[in-house]
């Protein structure tokens, strides 16, 4: 089990008190910062490893550093508080994401990012509550993720506990029926503590989404589910910042963050190639040098 | 030291697993019941009126209905899964793998209506949940033989330290062993006396016809040694090598396909052992069983039969001329006895 990196974790700490304190509008240079820089350690990370998922990693590191960030009462000193709001990354093949997004919270050192899919790293392709902390499920086998998130939800409810509950689907994901079920669940026990983020970035591993298995119109299907649908452009800092803020009233909240995927490098956005396609070093550069503007 | 047994036709109970799991959770706060719509089915009926707040419905979503057991059991609750074996391992095999077995989470799985006793035919047979439950690391599997070993199964599992799957019978369960049987999860239990020619290894629905089995070769002069099996991972290995050391051939009877199974656990026991006995497993062996939405038809045709066990002995020993006939006990109404 990796453990916390004491100096990380006090500045999160301050960075959580600042952001909480803004409003969105003032905390979204800010985070959009935070985002490049876990962009470009992930590249690197990624790079380095010669394995990862960059396309999906791009399209949802901005949802998970707001998340983090401003938003969900975690620690990364006390990784196991009861009362912490638990988020599930469903879509457990961007544990790079993930990662890279902990080790900037202060969960363990950045270092650490160097022994990625190494053998024996506790960093491995899909993450493992057992050895990282701040990993709240073990995920990789896609629809997995969202049943447990409700059982969560659930969990608070019985011990009632006023923790939030935020699981990030992919959009391709919800091509497996088990979500299915898990938003039927969630909507008939009225589970308002829980959000589900769509990382809509309409690509999965081999084509569309839309010509694989078509979701539209998703935002019908969840709200004939029971859900409230919130729509986000999925890079936009301070509209995720404001959607995820607002707890649901009565319902389970759905926000569908309309994403690109390889968001931020201009040879990946939109390419369907570079869900797990590893960058040579001469696009390393060149990204890097996008990711820093 | 031999079990006191009562003798076929058996008397039957009704739910004494819903009642004791009751019993549980009135000591016990952490105990949450999840049901896949088969409520009275599974005898949770009973848990639902005493604790509706402690009480699940997942809905037909199996897959579904793991994920939330596995969140609940992160929290400290004890879940107890009910559906019946069928969907409780086929369908969310991959959640029951990942969500729960991984992170070793203390779920308890009950699968209703095991082997060839479903009245449903193939698609509501649990014939392969052993043989799947068994091949998942971290998990202990049950099947346990009657109402006496039912009624402590809550009690038995509770506290294990990571995920449990139990076969369980549904309906009119028989009353077999005397009232002072212990179920133990690290034994295997001789329940006729030792050093029998034969060993006879036999789990859940299958002890009934090898104690008849027994009875028939006993009294044609080949003692058999019964030992029950009630938890067939992990396998009580030192007893199973010691009966079959002591034995010059080795049976095993269960309720389920030959593939995977009790079978196939004692026989890797007793390989490993170098113990070179000859075997014969008597399950279902290759097929899917139709025919019948009767369980003793099904018994019967598909070898599960106290007949069958009685044969397999006979060849396992190779010994001429024709085996012994079994006679099986008739039950009345309220009795049950094995085919």
């Amino acid at each position: 089990m990796l453990s916390v990196n004491h100096e990380e974790a006090l500045r999160f700490r301050g960075t959580r008190a600042r952001l909480t304190g803004l409003s969105p509008g003032q905390a979204a240079p800010l985070l959009r910062e935070m985002a490049q820089q876990v962009r470009r350690d992930d590249l690197r990370m990624i790079h380095r490893a010669r394995l990862g998922h960059v396309g999906g990693d791009f399209s949802v590191i901005d949802i998970l550093v707001t998340l983090y960030a401003a938003v969900l009462n975690v620690d990364p000193a006390e990784p196991l508080a009861a009362q912490r709001d638990r988020l599930v990354l469903s879509k457990g093949h961007t544990a790079g994401a993930l990662y890279v997004t902990l080790a900037h919270s202060g969960f363990f050192p950045r270092r650490e990012l160097d022994t990625f899919a190494a053998p024996l790293s506790p960093l491995n392709g899909h993450p493992n509550r057992t050895k990282v902390p701040g990993v709240e499920t073990n995920t990789g086998p896609l629809g997995h993720g969202f049943p447990v998130a409700v059982g969560i939800a659930l969990s608070a409810r019985l011990q009632r506990v006023p923790r939030r509950t935020f699981v990030v689907l992919g959009d391709g994901e919800l091509q497996e029926g088990s979500n299915w079920e898990a938003a039927m669940t969630a909507a008939h026990y009225g589970l308002s503590s829980l959000c589900a983020v769509v990382d809509r970035n309409r690509l999965q591993q081999g084509a569309g989404t839309e010509e694989t298995k078509r979701l539209e119109p998703l935002a019908d299907k969840w709200a004939s589910f029971g859900w409230e649908v919130r729509e986000v452009d999925g890079h936009d800092h301070a509209r995720l910042l404001e959607v995820f803020r607002r707890p649901g009233a009565g319902r389970p909240v759905c926000v569908i963050a309309h994403t690109v995927k390889g968001k931020g490098v201009s040879f990946m956005e939109g390419r369907v190639e570079w869900h797990h396609k590893v960058p040579s070093d001469e696009q390393v550069e060149l990204a890097l040098r996008e990711l820093s503007r | 030291m031999p079990e006191r047994l009562n003798q076929p036709p058996y008397p039957t109970v009704l739910k004494p697993y819903g009642q004791s799991l009751v019993e549980l959770a009135r000591e016990r706060a952490d105990v949450v019941c999840f049901t896949g719509d088969l409520t009275r089915q599974c005898e949770v009926d009973l848990f639902a009126a005493a604790f509706p707040e402690r009480f699940i419905h997942a809905g037909m979503a199996e897959a579904n209905m793991m994920g939330l057991a596995a969140a609940l059991a992160r929290d400290g609750f004890i879940p107890f899964v009910h559906t019946f074996g069928v969907f409780a391992t086929r369908r969310p095999l991959d959640q029951i793998v990942n969500a729960i077995a991984f992170p070793n989470l203390k779920v308890r799985i009950l699968g209703f209506m095991p082997g060839v006793s479903s009245p449903g035919g193939p698609s509501h047979q649990a014939v392969d949940d052993v043989a799947l439950m068994r091949a998942v690391p971290n998990l202990t599997v049950l099947d346990v033989a009657d109402a006496v070993e039912a009624r402590q199964v809550p009690a038995a599992i509770v506290d294990v330290d990571g995920p449990v799957y139990v076969r369980l019978k549904r309906g009119e369960i028989p009353v077999i062993f005397g009232g002072d049987h212990r179920l133990r999860l690290d034994r295997a239990t001789p329940v006729t006396p030792e050093g029998g020619d034969v060993a006879l290894f036999a789990s859940g629905m299958m002890l009934a016809p090898a104690l008849a089995a027994a009875e028939v070769l006993g009294a044609a002069g080949l003692p058999v040694s019964v030992v029950n099996v009630p938890v067939i991972k992990p396998l009580d290995v030192a007893t199973v090598t010691s009966a079959a050391a002591r034995a010059r051939a080795v049976v095993t009877a269960e309720n389920h396909l030959v593939t995977g199974g009790l079978g196939s656990a004692v026989a890797e026991a007793i390989a490993e052992a170098g113990l070179g006995r000859r075997l014969r497993r008597v399950g279902l062996r290759d097929t899917f069983a139709e025919g019948a939405r009767t369980g003793p038809y099904l018994f019967a045709k598909y070898g599960l039969s106290t007949q069958a066990v009685v044969d397999a002995a006979w060849s396992a020993l190779g010994r001429a001329g024709r085996p012994p006939a079994a006679r099986p006990a008739q039950a009345d109404d309220g009795e049950y006895a094995p085919v």
